[in-house]
């Protein structure tokens, strides 16, 4: 273990008593108190590699009853006194991995184990503001004599979600990246065109009692269904047959109408991100939790093991039966399905028998598609955003 | 000061010219002026054409209230 760029500090430790002579602490936190780990021998420091309770004890955020402990990661250099924290690929491999739990069309479920919240909350951010999605953006009303007034139904055409061929929106370019930038000439290349022309007429064939408008009179609702597609150019080759550009959901309902109404709308959908508009966000939540760890320190048994299970949502906790003894016990089953509520640490038989916690770097991620990309995809469309961030900072670095 | 004359919006594609002689009301004279207007009858809903000078007033059934038409520009909007 590598012992350089440990502060002088340690050393004065061995010969004063660290409770009477106030120095710099030696975990080179610069701080004038002196702490816990200081009052123990530096030899003892250095020998001590962490125990396998030891980092098991780092991982862990402690849910007590009115406050939370140990929040914030200590694994980066200089935390440790002679242990060595840098950054390692080697270590990265090892520890990472990824659990898939659920994956639908639209729902995504996984584990990602080993990495840094800071990490982490990085693609969650990335997922809802910076993956390019299409979306209506401007609305040319040529005819509307719906109750619903043009700006009002201009913005909600925005947030409908559309979908199409995947391998034709690799065709597409931004017609405008930055807000303040001057958009370029409209093309094939930037926006697709879609048509809504719908009016309302009376159906005679109904008899004169029915009072239901649905029946009463032809396209009294409007729905997204009849946002139609006008390709243009080359368009109609990268988006044909199922690949056509559509509205995610085709029954969205976005206004009503009586006879004689009608609206007559020209629509230019663009690329955007989430930053820009919601209606650019690709993911309906993207989000993430830390595992739930919950430990018996003491073996729970009796009636106090079914009050225990019941302080938990069902199917985290259980009674078992010991096969010798015969005697009742509480044991974890899945603490996966815990809220962590902590309604354990309120029954006075209970405490000091349990402690609650979230594994730190063990992350619930949990990802909701709007439908334009299939939920798996969007973790990877985030994941080489991030990356593409990198390379550019790196890239300006070397510049500089 | 010359100031532009209003111009009311064509109503059916000059289908009604009939009174001819009530060219130009406002500055300029020359302009030449639709006459006849469609409107939509507030009670009924039936479209009405009426003239200048006209009463107003829906020729099918009878009411005193019309509406105007909605232009037929087209108008844009941002989607957000």
């Amino acid at each position: 273990m590598p012992l350089t760029g440990l502060p002088l500090a340690v050393f004065v430790f061995t010969t004063t008593p660290a409770r009477k002579k106030v120095s710099l602490c030696a975990r080179a936190c610069n701080s004038p108190h002196i702490h816990r780990h200081c009052t123990a021998s530096t030899a003892a420091i250095f020998a001590m590699a962490p125990t396998k309770e030891e980092l098991e004890r780092r991982r862990i955020v402690g849910v007590e009853e009115e406050r939370v402990s140990n929040v914030t990661s200590t694994d980066f250099p200089g935390h440790y006194p002679g242990e060595d924290h840098t950054w390692n690929l080697e270590e990265f491999r090892k520890k990472l991995k990824i659990q898939i739990h659920k994956a639908n069309d639209l729902d995504y479920e996984f584990d990602l184990i080993g990495v840094d919240a800071s990490i982490a909350n990085a693609f969650r951010r990335i997922l809802i503001s910076e993956v390019p999605t299409l979306a209506i953006e401007t609305v040319f009303v040529h005819n509307n004599t719906s109750i619903v007034q043009d700006e009002v139904l201009a913005q909600r055409l925005g947030l409908v979600p559309l979908r199409g061929d995947k391998k034709g929106f690799q065709h597409l370019r931004w017609l405008k990246k930055n807000p303040d930038e001057p958009a370029v000439e409209a093309t094939d290349f930037n926006t697709i065109v879609m048509g809504l022309k719908v009016a309302c007429t009376r159906n005679h064939a109904t008899p004169a009692t029915e009072t239901d408008p649905e029946k009463l009179y032809f396209n009294s609702s409007v729905y997204a269904r009849d946002i139609k597609f006008q390709p243009q150019g080359r368009q109609s080759d990268w988006f044909s047959g199922a690949g056509e550009i559509r509205p995610v959901n085709p029954d969205i309902l976005l206004a009503k109408m009586r006879p004689g109404q009608e609206i007559d709308i020209e629509m230019h959908c663009v690329l955007g991100i989430g930053q820009d508009h919601a209606k650019f966000s690709p993911v309906a939540t993207a989000s993430y939790r830390l595992l739930p760890s919950i430990k018996i320190k003491q073996p729970i048994t009796g009636e106090d093991a079914e009050k225990f299970i019941n302080c938990f949502p069902k199917g985290v906790a259980e009674i078992q039966t010991d096969k010798k003894t015969g005697q009742k016990k509480a044991v974890i089953v899945n603490p996966r399905k815990d809220t962590v509520s902590r309604e354990v640490l309120r029954h006075e038989e209970l405490k000091g028998k349990v402690e609650l916690g979230r594994i730190r770097d063990h992350f619930i991620f949990s990802i909701e598609s709007t439908g334009m990309y299939h939920s798996d995809e969007l973790f990877l469309q985030a994941v080489q955003i991030l990356k593409k961030k990198c390379v550019d900072f790196h890239e300006k670095l070397l510049e500089s | 000061m010359q100031r532009d004359a209003y111009v009311p919006p064509t109503a059916g594609g000059g289908a009604a010219r009939g009174g001819g002689g009530y060219g130009g009301g406002g500055g300029g004279g020359d302009i030449p002026r639709q006459v006849s207007m469609k409107y939509l009858c507030a009670d009924c809903g039936k479209s009405v054409t009426i003239n200048k000078g006209d009463m107003i007033r829906c020729k099918e059934c009878g009411f005193r209230i019309l509406y105007k038409e909605r232009t037929k520009r087209m108008v844009q909007f941002e989607a957000r």
